[in-house]
């Protein structure tokens, strides 16, 4: 990296922003650009009016403060992978955004107006962690896993197919995380009912949280922070990527019954009685039609562009309540993801700091310098760009940076758009790809060491290289077809 | 009185229910007593990866990986291996002589190391493990053996009867 290629990143810049001066003027083409647009939701989008210091102070290109930024976050990076020391995420990305005001690079003002900035999405978390947890109370996975188990009729096949796609609509619901990291361990006690050997069905099920994450805002956090950095209605990007969640899924189906096409019997060694699986009737009938009004209430709400953090708590609060009015005795906070709130809030601020120190500028000319006219190649750009970057780091700042740099791009209105839906493709689909915190991976570490072969670095992430790339190839060419980048 | 012939029978859960005739075929010991024993391993493994992969996965997540739910997979994982063995056990007691006398045996841990451990423990005259399921007799190989059953046939300090099931 010498001083030829910021050169060149300068000289980009200016072209790209139709200005050969001045960083206000800049700012300002930026600004009219988008009013040309006629994107008036992207100044006040769903979530809110923006507050954001990075958007009148970002450079356009590195400034003294580079290095020191950009080691700061490599380190908290290195912290959050690592956890030495018993750290945890969260303290470790509150601890990085300290840094970052200690160092100067971010005033303590900034820092609150960064954190103030982002209320929505805290807000968002606060009601999607919740809401996750009284569903866990009330049984639902259960009830929808025993779903999967009796449209199987004992054949392991059908009962893989049937966990996909329980799977698929947990992870677009309730997230990817509660896809993972509830409903597997309900498959596994529910497939070793059959007999069966629960492997298959812990990957698939760690597979699809992250394939249909994609749907819907709920899906995956990593939808709403890009759509919130980018003023995109997450709502108006349903109908690009619902259809792309549909073709990822599909797609992932069919490797999983490649790769297991020997392994599964044609029938199960063990018949359960009828009525070992959770029905509906275990869920109290209230909390039941809650599910259904807020599911309702909050796409009605999304529909119409209202802020999806008050949406989200109101729904938390109203099944609460019902779950309380039911009798259960449970205090409201359990369950909340306060770690992750804290982590997304430090997170931005990380990246507030890169932005102020035009680190994430730099990377925006790098990415997406060659693709500024071209929405087709911005989004393929963005997409292996969150791809990678989510497996070199963790898809969630990922996803922070390349949304800033892209804000930061002055990219016109359709390739910023394209660029969007690039970005939250490869950051939700991309995170399987090699070993980095994945759980698949791990489980596809016992199932070569059951097979009593050796395992090598090679084989070890096999897997991931298989569907990673499968399904992201059918995202994009769902989301290409269906014109998003036009 | 003298001592009963020990057959130690490996059940993975794959195997063909023909597997028990060719059990029958070999537990004619001309008047000497035969116990049966059904050895099943659990792999705790899976279960393990799935607790180590949801600790990275959970964090910034609410943590949901509570000792509860650790209790819950190894109860499923417990009560499977008695219904499995007690499903074998029954096809078992109608496949086999009236007088052979039926054991099961529950083991924790990697299967192919388990099985060994298991015929020392109960002094097997003999062990019996099965080839894998889809393979036919006119079929056998390559890879008609499956990682556990290399293995046993292997480091097996006994003789080991590989069943083919006969169909």
């Amino acid at each position: 990296m010498g001083s030829d290629s910021l050169v060149l990143s300068v000289d980009r810049v200016e072209r790209s922003a139709h200005l050969s001066c001045g960083r206000a003027a800049q700012s300002q083409g930026r600004e009219t650009m988008r009013t040309i647009a006629g994107h008036a939701r992207r100044s006040s989008g769903p979530f809110g009016p923006k507050l954001r210091f990075g958007d009148s102070m970002a450079p356009t290109a590195l400034t003294s403060a580079a290095p020191l930024a950009a080691a700061i976050f490599l380190v908290t990076i290195g912290l959050v992978i690592a956890r030495p020391w018993r750290v945890t995420e969260a303290a470790a990305a509150v601890l990085g955004a300290g840094a970052m005001v200690l160092a100067g690079i971010v005033s303590p003002a900034d820092a609150a107006a960064n954190v103030a900035g982002h209320w929505n999405v805290l807000l968002f978390f606060l009601g999607l962690t919740g809401t996750a947890a009284v569903a866990e109370r009330s049984g639902a996975f259960e009830v929808l896993a025993g779903l999967a188990a009796g449209l199987s009729g004992g054949r392991p096949r059908r009962l893989l197919i049937a966990v996909v796609v329980v799977g698929a609509v947990v992870a677009a619901v309730l997230s990817n995380d509660a896809a993972a990291l509830v409903l597997t361990p309900v498959v596994y006690v529910i497939v070793t009912r059959f007999g069966l050997e629960p492997l298959p069905y812990a990957l698939a099920c760690t597979f699809v949280a992250d394939a249909a994450s994609l749907a819907l805002p709920t899906g995956n956090p990593v939808n709403v922070i890009v759509s919130d950095r980018l003023g995109e209605s997450p709502a108006g990007l349903v109908p690009i990527l619902l259809p792309a969640a549909v073709a990822s899924v599909a797609a992932l189906l069919i490797c999983l019954l490649v790769i297991y096409r020997r392994q599964l019997p044609a029938r199960s060694p063990l018949a359960p009685r009828k009525g070992s699986w959770a029905s509906w009737r275990e869920i109290p009938r209230p909390l039941l039609a809650g599910f259904g009004v807020a599911i309702a209430a909050f796409g009605v709400a999304s529909a119409a562009n209202l802020p999806l953090g008050p949406a989200m708590t109101a729904v938390w609060l109203f099944l609460l309540a019902l779950e309380r009015f039911g009798g259960r005795k449970i205090g409201p906070a359990e369950g909340i993801g306060w770690s992750l709130i804290a982590f997304v809030a430090s997170m931005g601020l990380l990246v507030g700091g890169l932005s102020a120190a035009g680190v994430t500028s730099w990377l925006a000319n790098l990415i997406l310098g060659s693709a500024h006219d071209s929405p087709v190649m911005a989004m393929l750009a963005a997409t292996a760009a969150s791809a990678l970057g989510s497996n070199a780091v963790n898809n969630l700042p990922a996803a922070f940076v390349l949304a800033d740099a892209i804000h930061g791009a002055g990219l016109p209105a359709a390739s910023a758009h394209a660029a969007a839906i690039g970005t939250i493709i490869g950051a939700d689909l991309g995170p399987n790809l090699t070993p980095v915190g994945s759980v698949a991976t791990l489980l596809w570490f016992v199932l070569l060491r059951q097979r009593g072969l050796v395992v090598t670095s090679w084989s070890y992430i096999r897997i991931g290289l298989i569907v990673t790339p499968v399904t992201i190839a059918a995202a994009l060419a769902v989301a290409l077809l269906l014109g998003a980048a036009r | 009185m003298t001592q009963p012939m020990r057959v130690l029978v490996a059940i993975s859960g794959t195997e063909d229910p023909a597997f028990v005739a060719d059990v029958a075929g070999v537990t004619d010991s001309r008047g000497r007593p035969v116990e049966v024993t059904l050895v099943h391993v659990v792999d705790p493994e899976t279960r393990a990866a799935l607790g180590r992969g949801a600790s990275i996965r959970s964090a910034p997540w609410p943590s949901r990986t509570s000792g509860a739910t650790d209790r819950r997979l190894e109860a499923a994982d417990e009560e499977a291996a008695a219904a499995l063995l007690e499903t074998w056990r029954e096809r078992f007691a109608a496949g086999l002589a009236a007088d052979v006398t039926l054991l099961s045996l529950v083991r924790h841990g990697r299967p192919e190391r388990e099985i060994i451990e298991a015929a020392r423990s109960i002094g097997a005259d003999v062990l019996i493990v099965s080839a894998r399921p889809h393979m036919g007799p006119d079929e056998a190989g390559p890879h008609s053996l499956g990682h556990v059953a290399r293995f046993v046939t292997d480091h097996s300090p006994i003789p080991v009867l590989i069943a083919r099931h006969s169909r």
